[in-house]
């Protein structure tokens, strides 16, 4: 087609996902949405496949795709002009209830061209704990609302009996109803500048356009697969919860223009929340493919086409109802992501034109900790920690990890000012800054993560509670690469103080009180009671030998690496804020020449 | 004794520093040169000169009878892009030392970059702070969410700090940014006189000064610019003054800030962070001033130069604050006006997205430097220049007055040979084709900021400054259906236009979060210590009685949601209580229009967070003078016909060609035609009518 109106339609598109975003957060007006820019906005074709992702939380992108093709089965002949269908059940497509899609269909003139899906994640949706994770959960059943499509708007009306309906199973229904209306105008925007653009431009040629950019996605990503070396890469994820620990096991298999990622072997599926099912794998998945290998790809079916998925039934990342999937998103899927990001990783960095785009794991493991309680001026307050959203980045094979750099699966996050979070919660903290020693070891140093801690402050009922799904505080989940150490592991802790302390202190090792670790469920944070968090860093990439010294000493200046972390992990031999080049070159010897030993049985 | 009758402004961009001289009963005389940096000074100089050689004077003589001279220059920004900044340390919170890195999360990896970069993280960093981590000290003290003070300040530790960072760390500049500082300013101010104390040539910025608003990460970040960019600032201010006191003048110094008014320098040079951008906003007070001589109240202001275009939206004459401002990767908190920009200007390099058959504009820029290929200059990219001259809209033989000829045969080649030859397609249909898909992507880029703000821009006035807007404008003004556009007289001097246009301005805040049911005295209390300063400070620059206007806004939300607005006080001040019932219904229709229907969650309530008061002392300026309209035909200033792009036929078709200089106020140009200004060329596309008005200003109806 005339490559002119080519490119004019398709930065229009663009621009259709961009303006719908816009809409969706003015109305939402949520932190969760506005910060953390937990949602997502696409267009997708007649049928169902995917027309132009936006940047937001992409394992929804594949995810409102199944989602779309679904309703077309489910309400055959009957979707009409003007509906939004709400859907979030997660074995048929949603990845966990409190992410809710509005899926709506575009008519022209009569005729079905395309659909436009949404999600937030919402105030509430009625789980046993508040929020939307729900560790507590046993089944699917518990885990609050859950349909697998109801028409929330039928005809361009507002179905009162279904709106109402849910919002009496909710926390919040006032917040809920926000959420809601968000996407409706979101969906709304949409359509209208689609509409605007097919009367611009003529049904026909917008459909070539639309069909020539799946096409082009689809040649661009075979083309990058050709250039890349085939074979075979694999990542062990592992995912404790309460002293269980489950894998999740991947091989990507690249041969040709194709890639498979199979994930036989790994656990059964849970009795705790943390599973996910088929459609939550495959977006978890596509989650960094997209960025990592289709960073300049139009995201759309063309680059989902090349890709399959074995993901055995009855396992963690493809869970039978009614297996319970609140915490999925940070849990099985994050592990998908991870393994995902190394196979791919691996992949990139065997090939000398692409060895650059290859990077170590990112921030493997949310800490998701939602806080609920009354707060300072008597009304409720239930939220994220939006700390969750700052995790930090991987290595890269250029350079290091960005400390507290965020996640790949989600681009543009960004977390809460400490002034913002006082003036909505009743707490105080007490530090906020990133975690000495936590970036993955390696010639390309993992970025940092971080560490806080929090104490009740004037709470009306003596302090708050938070819902807790802390995965990873056994082992590391930010792989690193190529000789990278992976980055260190989360950590909760319940500091119980003495009665009437008033703590400020600068560490979790200072603060008096027993400490208690806490990794799963629902918890009291009271009186002079303090909450303690680390978050995980980057995996790195590369031998830490092989780091220059002056990196490490800027790094032990900065304070993201401590003087025993230098000479143990890098050895690199640091004294009064200088170089000791002769010790760093003989304490390099040693550590090599150990390892050398460990390798060698006498 | 010679009458003072000038009103000189300088604006100092990146690449032109432009002049205008204004007076009474005189034409406006305008004057343009290269910019000259790092010392900037020299250019100022050039372009006034150029100014007074046009008005048959010279610098001297002119400043010797120029009553005031007003001032906006880029030398701040160009201290944060360049990192020539003072070595500066900060004081802060025990606790919260990695404020400044690690910039609320991914926020300062991603801020401030292109969707196409946002979605290659890979390959995203986040800039290094402009203090080192080791010239950071926190100190033990706290502050809660409501300004009670649960730990007091260590005077100690804070001595101990100050010494290490002057007497080790050698520090130049010191920021003071203390947690919640803004309800409770006590502790900052103490760590102030402390430095003040044991190291008095430290230039020192504390936060509940320059920035006492809510956010510690966009605080701290702005206290931390300012210390950086402080004595630079105050430095150079000073110097341009000795320049224009040795060049004659002896008047005040005013200096453009982005809020979009004037300090005098000796105060601008304790806020650097207020010169930021300081040169487009002004572009946009002049958007506004010419709307307002024009009774065009809803104003789209575009000005698109060498390397980007510049959007803003002005509406019912007043001009919105941009919400999280950038400069170069770092954000700050001022009330700076909006000004939304995009890498496409006419030095926006032209290419093939790599494994599609698609061009693109931007964002590389060839700058002026080797700039479009058809410049001669060494460029060998084709750009939207060289596609402006292929599809007709330049001659070759005038540019710029004719002080520069244009190669149009390289262009011709460079482009067939890089984009025409790989899209199969003959030169002028490709450069047809790169014209149609700039100009939609500013369609576009405009389309997604007025609804941004919840606006039709079928409301609106189109104006078209800066060098290369006037060709594009009829085209995207036409697909956004504005009523119609305006190319002014000043297009190529905006900025410069933009200073005279300007008061002098001093805005204060006070936050405080209060319900929408507070009694009016509540609220006059907060404002009471606020308007003495105000009424002081004029009073001390010479500005009392009716030369004084105080403007109240209050910035309102809903409780629970993340969306404040800034509402003006329409009623009386200070307040009644109707009058507080008037600004809380005011605050819900903006806040529906600009959020969309149903957005509102009135259940929760509604809250004020942030009071303004914007102080304007008037100053006095010679008003323009509309020369008489004369008759409507303009055939006396045709140059010949040559073939040009028409969108209409999107072909390339005969069309007539106008002199502007021999165009009288009146006449009416029928479209397509191309209007060649000794700076720029005014494209009327098929079926429009441009008319030349009293100001020389081209309207162009679109219907």
């Amino acid at each position: 087609m005339d490559p002119i109106t080519f490119s004019i339609i398709r930065h229009r598109l663009f621009r259709v996902v961009d303006e719908a975003v816009i809409t969706l957060k003015h109305v939402s007006g949520s932190a969760i949405t506005n910060e953390g820019h937990d949602l997502m906005v696409s267009l997708y074709r007649a049928d169902g496949a995917l027309l132009m992702g936006g940047v937001g939380f992409l394992h929804h992108l594949t995810s409102a795709a199944e989602a779309c093709k679904a309703i077309i089965r489910k309400f055959q002949g009957k979707i009409n002009e003007g509906d939004i269908v709400l859907r979030n059940g997660p074995s048929t497509a949603a990845l966990h209830t409190s992410d809710i899609y509005l899926v709506a269909p575009i008519h022209h003139q009569g005729r079905l061209v395309a659909w436009s899906a949404c999600f937030v994640h919402v105030f509430d949706i009625g789980a046993m704990n508040p929020g939307g994770f729900a560790p507590d959960a046993q089944d699917i059943f518990t885990e609050g609302f859950s349909s697998p499509g109801i028409k929330l708007v039928d005809r361009g009306e507002l179905r009162e009996d279904v709106w109402s309906t849910l919002l009496n199973m909710v926390r919040g229904p006032e917040m809920v109803a926000l959420d809601l209306r968000s996407m409706i105008a979101c969906n709304n925007v949409a359509r209208e500048r689609m509409l605007a653009l097919i009367d611009k431009y003529g049904p026909q040629t917008v459909d070539e356009a639309c069909r020539t950019l799946i096409e082009q996605s689809e040649s661009r990503l075979r083309q990058r697969l050709r250039e890349l070396p085939d074979g075979s890469w694999q990542s062990r994820q592992y995912l404790e919860v309460k002293g269980e620990t489950y894998k999740v096991i991947l091989t990507m298999k690249k041969q040709g223009d194709s890639l498979v990622f199979d994930f036989t072997g790994s656990s059964p599926q849970s009795k705790y929340s943390v599973n996910c099912s088929k459609w939550a794998s495959l977006g978890g998945l596509f989650a960094p493919l997209f960025p990592l290998l289709c960073y300049d790809i139009v995201w759309n079916e063309g680059v989902i086409k090349p890709v399959r998925m074995i993901a055995p039934e009855g396992s963690i990342v493809n869970c039978a109802r009614p297996a319970p999937v609140s915490v999925a998103t940070v849990g099985a899927i994050q592990s998908v992501n991870n393994a995902a990001c190394t196979t791919i990783g691996k992949m990139l960095a065997a090939s000398d034109k692409y060895r650059e785009e290859s990077t170590a794991v990112w921030h493997a493991n949310h800490f998701a900790i939602f806080m609920f309680g009354t707060n300072q001026r008597g009304g409720l307050s239930i939220g994220i920690l939006t700390e969750t959203f700052a995790g930090a980045g991987g290595a890269r094979h250029f350079g290091d990890g960005v400390d507290i750099g965020g996640e790949i699966p989600n681009p543009i996050s960004r977390m809460a000012n400490v002034e913002t979070i006082e003036a909505t919660f009743p707490i105080r903290y007490l530090f906020r800054r990133r975690l000495q020693d936590s970036g993955g070891a390696g010639k390309h140093r993992g970025g940092a993560g971080g560490e806080m801690a929090i104490v009740a402050h004037d709470a009306p009922d003596g302090g708050i509670h938070y819902v807790v799904s802390g995965k990873g505080t056994k082992f590391p989940q930010s792989e690193g690469l190529a000789g990278g150490y992976p980055g260190a592991v989360n950590d909760y802790v319940w500091v119980h103080a003495p009665k009437d302390a008033r703590l400020f202190d600068q560490s979790l090792q200072a603060m008096p009180g027993e400490k208690q670790p806490v990794t799963w469920g629902v918890y009291p944070l009271m009186g002079s009671d303090a909450l303690y968090v680390r978050w995980n860093g980057g995996g790195g990439i590369g031998d830490p030998l092989a780091r220059e010294p002056e990196k490490v000493l800027a790094d032990v200046i900065q304070g993201t690496v401590s003087e025993h972390a230098a000479a143990e992990l890098y050895g690199v031999v640091i004294r009064n804020g200088a170089l000791d080049t002769a010790q760093t070159d003989a304490k390099r010897k040693a550590l090599r020449d150990a390892r050398a030993r460990e390798a060698l049985p006498a | 004794m010679t009458e003072k009758r000038y009103l000189v402004a300088t604006d100092v961009g990146g690449t032109c520093t432009d002049t205008i001289v204004f007076a009474a009963g005189e034409p406006v005389h305008l004057g343009k040169a290269l910019s000259t940096p790092p010392d900037f000074a020299d250019g100022v100089l050039d372009s006034i000169r150029v100014a007074a050689e046009s008005m048959k004077t010279t610098v001297p003589s002119l400043l010797a009878r120029t009553s005031l001279f007003i001032h906006g220059s880029t030398v701040v920004d160009n201290t944060i892009l360049t990192r020539e900044g003072s070595r500066a340390g900060l004081v802060t919170t025990e606790g919260f030392e990695d404020t400044l890195m690690i910039t609320r999360g991914a926020y300062g990896r991603w801020g401030g970059l292109t969707e196409d970069r946002v979605k290659h993280p890979v390959r995203t960093e986040r800039a290094a702070p402009l203090v080192d981590r080791d010239c950071v000290v926190g100190v033990a003290e706290r502050v809660d969410y409501k300004g009670a003070v649960i730990r007091e300040l260590d005077e100690e530790q804070v001595k101990k700090g100050l010494r290490f960072l002057v007497d080790e760390k050698k520090v130049e500049a010191i920021a003071v940014s203390l947690l919640w500082s803004f309800y409770h300013a006590d502790h900052e101010r103490r760590v102030k006189d402390i430095l003040a104390r044991i190291a008095p040539q430290v230039y020192c910025t504390v936060s509940s000064d320059i920035a006492p608003t809510p956010g510690e990460y966009e605080r701290t970040s702005t206290t931390a610019i300012n210390a950086y960019a402080g004595r630079i600032t105050a430095d150079y201010l000073k110097s341009l003054e000795h320049l224009l006191a040795g060049s004659g003048y002896k008047g005040p110094v005013m200096v453009m800030q982005g809020y979009g008014g004037l300090l005098p320098a000796r105060e601008a040079a304790e806020r650097s962070i207020g010169m930021l951008e300081c040169g487009p906003v002004a572009g946009v007070i002049g958007s506004a001033a010419l709307g307002a001589v024009l009774d065009q109240p809803n104003v789209i202001a575009t000005d698109m130069g060498g390397t980007t275009f510049k959007v803003s939206v002005i509406q019912d004459g007043k001009i919105e604050y941009a919400r999280e401002p950038m400069v170069d990767r770092f954000h700050y908190t001022q009330p700076k006006i909006e000004v939304v920009s995009i890498g496409a200007g006419g030095g926006s390099i032209i290419s093939l997205e790599p494994g599609r058959k698609a061009p693109r504009v931007g964002p590389r820029s060839a700058g002026a430097r080797p700039g479009p290929v058809c410049y001669g200059l060494g460029g060998t990219e084709p750009t939207l220049t060289d596609v402006f001259m292929l599809i007709g809209y330049m001659d070759p033989k005038i540019f710029l007055a004719g002080a520069m000829t244009l190669d149009r045969e390289g262009a011709r080649r460079a482009f067939e040979e890089k984009i025409a030859q790989p899209l199969g397609m003959s030169v002028e249909d490709a450069a047809m084709g790169v014209f149609r898909v700039a100009a939609a992507q500013i369609t576009d880029l405009i389309h997604e900021i007025t609804v941004e703000r919840g606006l039709d821009p079928r409301d609106f006035v189109l104006h078209a400054f800066g060098g290369s807007c006037g060709m594009l404008a009829s085209v995207f003004g036409a697909e956004l259906s504005v009523k119609s556009i305006v190319v002014p007289y000043t297009a190529s001097v905006n900025c410069a236009f933009g200073l005279v246009s300007a008061d002098i301005v001093h805005a204060y805040s006070t936050t405080m979060v209060l319900p929408a049911d507070t009694t009016a005295e509540k609220i006059n209390a907060l404002y009471a210590p606020m308007i003495e300063k105000a009424k002081k400070q004029l009073a001390e620059e010479g500005f009392t009685g009716n030369k004084v206007r105080l403007e109240w806004s209050i910035d309102l939300r809903y409780s629970r949601q993340v969306h404040e607005v800034t509402t003006p006080v329409r009623a009386k001040t200070p307040l009644d209580q109707a009058g507080v019932q008037q600004l809380i219904s005011d605050f819900e229709a903006l806040y529906e229009r600009k959020y969309g229907k149903g957005s509102a969650y009135r259940e929760a309530g509604v809250e004020m967070t942030l009071f303004r008061l914007t102080a304007r002392g008037l100053l006095e300026r010679p008003e323009l003078q509309a020369a008489k309209m004369g008759g409507a035909d303009a055939s006396r200033a045709k140059a010949g016909k040559r073939m040009a792009f028409v969108e209409a036929r999107n072909a390339m078709a005969e069309v007539d060609v106008y002199d502007f200089e021999r165009l009288a106020p009146g006449n009416v140009i029928p479209g397509p035609a191309v209007i060649h200004t000794p700076i720029t060329t005014v494209v009327l596309q098929a079926g429009q009518k441009g008319t030349v008005d009293g100001y020389r200003n081209v309207l162009i109806d679109l219907r």
